[in-house]
């Protein structure tokens, strides 16, 4: 009996003290982030701003990135000869003017005068060729492949002044003229081991240093050519885990967070200290639909799935309500993007649509993604969508690399298994060739290209070709338009929703902004 | 066996002409509070899944995109999930699917287990070795990542989930039995029976099996709570349920996602998962102490 007691009292001595440590800690914490709070606003201005991404960055090398953080990071320190607005369109930077030949064929740059580089070399033609002529040797590099092989001669007329030939036309190649940030000759001909590392341009910031995983250091370039006043130093931080990020922002740790994950918005919109700031991508969703297999090859199926799949829901169910309606083959961000009457919900008409390709009760079907619980999320309301007009749909998860196998990894288009798919593609807005020339030329079947809805019209390839040919601004305009009428008609797609970009910046920052593609520009960043 | 739960109960025994094991059974589970009030849980839960299309308030799949994510309330008694579909009745289908996926598994098992151990304890030699040795080997294997192995092999999918979790439970039922064979074995009954010339199979299934029975019985109700998180567990990795069953892995992978905004999503079918799987171990307890004659003996 006594032992029992014993035990009891024991029992009541070790929660006591778990209670106690618990409370005591408690306590502790609300402490600290009430100090934090006030001290904030006595100090005195800031000279180090912390920019926290969601992933690592990759390579500093300004020609050979493909991750939207590395450039980002980039963009502070190196320019290009030509850049790109909060738009996304194209603006001068370091080319004061260019012109493009009638057969889009010669680009001439006439370029600013009295630029440094942050090694203290000279910005000149010179230095532009050396960059270019690096892009053209080198096969390894991402450029290269993306129209810098293209390149037939280049020429200095003057000290200020470069021409650039091509050997047959690519009509992103402004874009891509804009993409190409200019470095150092001098670290391109002595130092090029160094240049992912350190890499050493003309821009506002120059770069401070780099611990592998944990940040990344740029500070301000004081020799600047270009105008503005900036914070002292900039940090950018991978914080991957998305609620450590946001809470960073929360207590000032971070000025600036991007992306702000879609289910914490609610968490830091009504904070007074925070801004958030939320800007239509060029990042579409749509479900691809493979147009060769029956019954797929009758636009009146793909047009009844259009019907049936109500987009407003799409965005408020699987985007959590941040992004617009696809209304056209490229997002509203896309140069040349014309609005086409989208297909709004209606069952009825659906139905009526099936009914008329001879499917009245409908039919079974199979849709494919990767594993990604948005993805999942995505196909989870398509299959609820079309379950109304009696389609059933079966979802197949699939490991990305798997499932690029599987859908890449077909031949012809008789090979290809795949009957739909749930992605999405994204481009630079001033880039609409690679908005549409991959997804809907028929040269672009897969494995030579993402026209995964084995879209084939002669017109519509005949109309690419040109708009592609040709320099010709109005006459693009009105080729693109045509295409894009034509097969938003033609539905190969279940057309679904245009992402919006989530960012958070304290209240204190200014200048800093995220442009379409996903970039973030801090180039301009300063505390109030 | 019998004779001493007779003698600790003589009084009420001696009250009752005629002496019947399920009675004496009833009569001392019903002792055991706790297993008694989970096995309450339990039948009322198998209840629950015979009739989960007749009682569930919702349709299951149906979604409703203006009620998305709420927390529970009068109409929706366990919230909406990311869908607008009611937890309750997707719960309700769930009870279904799990105890149906854990039944099938477990009693496939305990069926081809029994068959294996039975021969390997009666036959002994070389085939008593290379059922064992093989048992080993799959015994080798922590149990889910045995299960998983086997779903990738034969792809994802519910009954794919159920081969799986029968295969890692085969040798588990194959020692169980084995060992009690090798008990019954040595009884005289047995050799009187073989002397008689009796054919193995007559004397396997009438003499030895009937000794292995009371500690199969609580073997299956523990192997079944560990079914349906292993099967929970598949569906949660994405190797079982397809997503839009009202699987409860399924419900908790899916849900996850909403844990710090929205957590009933995730926490109702997290409880239901508890509950049933304490439910049967707390059975499989309260069984063996009523039935296993090592523990009445002390």
């Amino acid at each position: 009996m006594l032992q029992r007691k014993g035990w009891k009292i024991l029992l009541l001595v070790v929660f006591c003290a778990i209670f106690m440590v618990a409370c005591s800690d408690d306590k502790k914490e609300t402490n600290s982030s009430e100090g934090k709070g006030e001290k904030e606003p006595t100090t005195e201005k800031k000279e180090e701003l912390v920019v926290a991404v969601n992933e690592n960055f990759i390579s500093m090398d300004p020609h050979n990135t493909g991750d939207t953080n590395s450039n980002s990071v980039q963009s502070a320190m190196l320019e290009g000869l030509l850049g790109f607005d909060d738009e996304g369109q194209i603006i001068n930077v370091l080319a004061e003017d260019y012109s493009v030949s009638e057969d889009a064929l010669v680009y001439t740059f006439k370029l600013h005068q009295g630029i440094k580089f942050h090694d203290g070399e000279d910005f000149n033609a010179e230095a532009v060729k050396v960059n270019f002529e690096r892009i053209m040797k080198d096969k390894s590099l991402r450029l290269n492949s993306r129209g810098f092989s293209l390149i037939k001669k280049i020429e200095t007329p003057s000290e200020y002044e470069i021409k650039i030939t091509l050997k047959e036309t690519y009509s992103p190649m402004l874009t891509r003229f804009g993409v190409a940030k200019i470095i150092s000759p001098k670290s391109v001909k002595e130092n090029p081991a160094d240049i992912p590392k350190k890499p050493v341009g003309t821009g506002a910031y120059k770069f401070g240093e780099w611990v592998q995983g944990d940040h990344l250091t740029i500070e301000r370039f004081d020799d600047y050519w270009g105008k503005g006043d900036r914070v002292k130093k900039i940090t950018f931080k991978p914080v991957p885990e998305s609620g450590s990020r946001v809470a960073m922002l929360k207590t000032g740790e971070a000025g600036v967070i991007y992306p702000v994950p879609s289910q914490n918005i609610a968490q830091v919109e009504g904070d007074k200290n925070i801004q958030v700031f939320k800007v239509p991508s060029t990042i579409a969703h749509y479900v691809s639909i493979n147009t060769y297999k029956k019954p797929f090859n009758d636009p009146k199926v793909r047009q009844a799935f259009n019907y049936a799949v109500d987009k407003d829901a799409f965005i408020k169910v699987v985007n959590f309500g941040l992004g617009v309606p696809l209304d056209s083959i490229i997002s509203s961000k896309t140069i040349y993007y014309k609005k086409q009457e989208a297909y709004a919900q209606n069952i009825e008409k659906a139905k009526q649509l099936l009914k008329e390709a001879g499917y009245p009760d409908g039919f079974e079907t199979e849709i494919w993604g990767n594993t990604n619980s948005d993805t999942m999320k995505g196909m989870q309301f398509i299959q609820q969508q079309l379950k109304q007009i009696g389609v059933k749909v079966e979802i197949k998860s699939m490991e990305e690399g798997t499932l690029s196998d599987e859908i890449y990894g077909a031949q012809t288009p008789d090979d290809a298994k795949l009957q739909m798919w749930y992605v999405s593609w994204s481009s630079y807005a001033s880039d609409v060739t690679n908005a549409t020339k991959p997804l809907f030329h028929s040269e672009s079947f897969p494995p030579n290209g993402a026209n995964t809805a084995y879209y084939n019209n002669k017109e519509v390839d005949k109309w690419m070709d040109e708009a592609n040919s040709i320099s010709d601004k109005a006459k693009q305009e009105e080729l693109y338009g045509k295409i894009q009428e034509t097969v938003y008609k033609d539905a190969p797609w279940i057309f679904l929703g245009v992402d919006e970009i989530v960012y958070g910046v304290r209240s204190d920052v200014e200048g800093v902004v995220v442009e379409p593609t996903g970039g973030l520009d801090v180039k301009d960043a300063n505390f109030k | 066996m019998n004779s001493v739960s007779i003698d600790k109960n003589e009084k009420t025994v001696s009250m009752q002409p005629k002496y019947s094991p399920v009675k004496e059974f009833w009569k001392n589970f019903r002792k055991q509070k706790v297993a008694f009030i989970a096995s309450v849980f339990v039948l009322l839960l198998i209840l629950v899944a015979i009739l989960a299309p007749y009682i569930a308030p919702f349709d299951p799949y149906k979604p409703n995109y203006d009620a998305l994510l709420e927390p529970p309330s009068k109409s929706h008694l366990a919230g909406t999930d990311e869908y607008g579909r009611d937890i309750l009745s997707r719960l309700i289908m769930g009870t279904r699917i799990s105890l149906s996926v854990s039944f099938a598994s477990v009693f496939l098992g305990m069926i081809l287990g029994t068959i294996l151990g039975l021969m390997s304890g009666y036959f002994g030699g070389w085939l008593d070795r290379i059922i064992m040795r093989s048992s080993d080997v799959l015994f080798s294997f922590p149990d889910l990542l045995l299960a998983i192995a086997i779903v990738a092999i034969l792809g994802p999918g519910l009954n794919n989930v159920i081969i799986a979790v029968t295969v890692f439970g085969i040798p588990s039922f194959a020692r169980l039995v084995r060992g009690a064979t090798l008990e019954a074995k040595e009884n005289t009954y047995v050799e009187a029976a073989k002397s008689m010339g009796a054919p193995h199979r007559r004397i396997m299934y009438k003499h030895i099996f009937p000794e292995t029975v009371s500690s199969l019985i609580i073997f299956v109700t523990m192997r079944i709570g560990t079914a349906i998180l292993a099967a929970s567990s598949l569906s949660f990795l994405g190797l079982g349920a397809s997503p839009e069953t009202p699987e409860w892995g399924v419900m908790l992978s899916t849900g996850r996602d909403y844990l710090g905004t929205a957590s009933h999503v995730v926490i109702v079918p997290g409880i239901a998962i508890f509950l049933t799987v304490l439910a049967f171990n707390l059975i499989g307890d309260g069984l063996r102490d009523v039935l296993d004659p090592k523990t009445k003996n002390d």
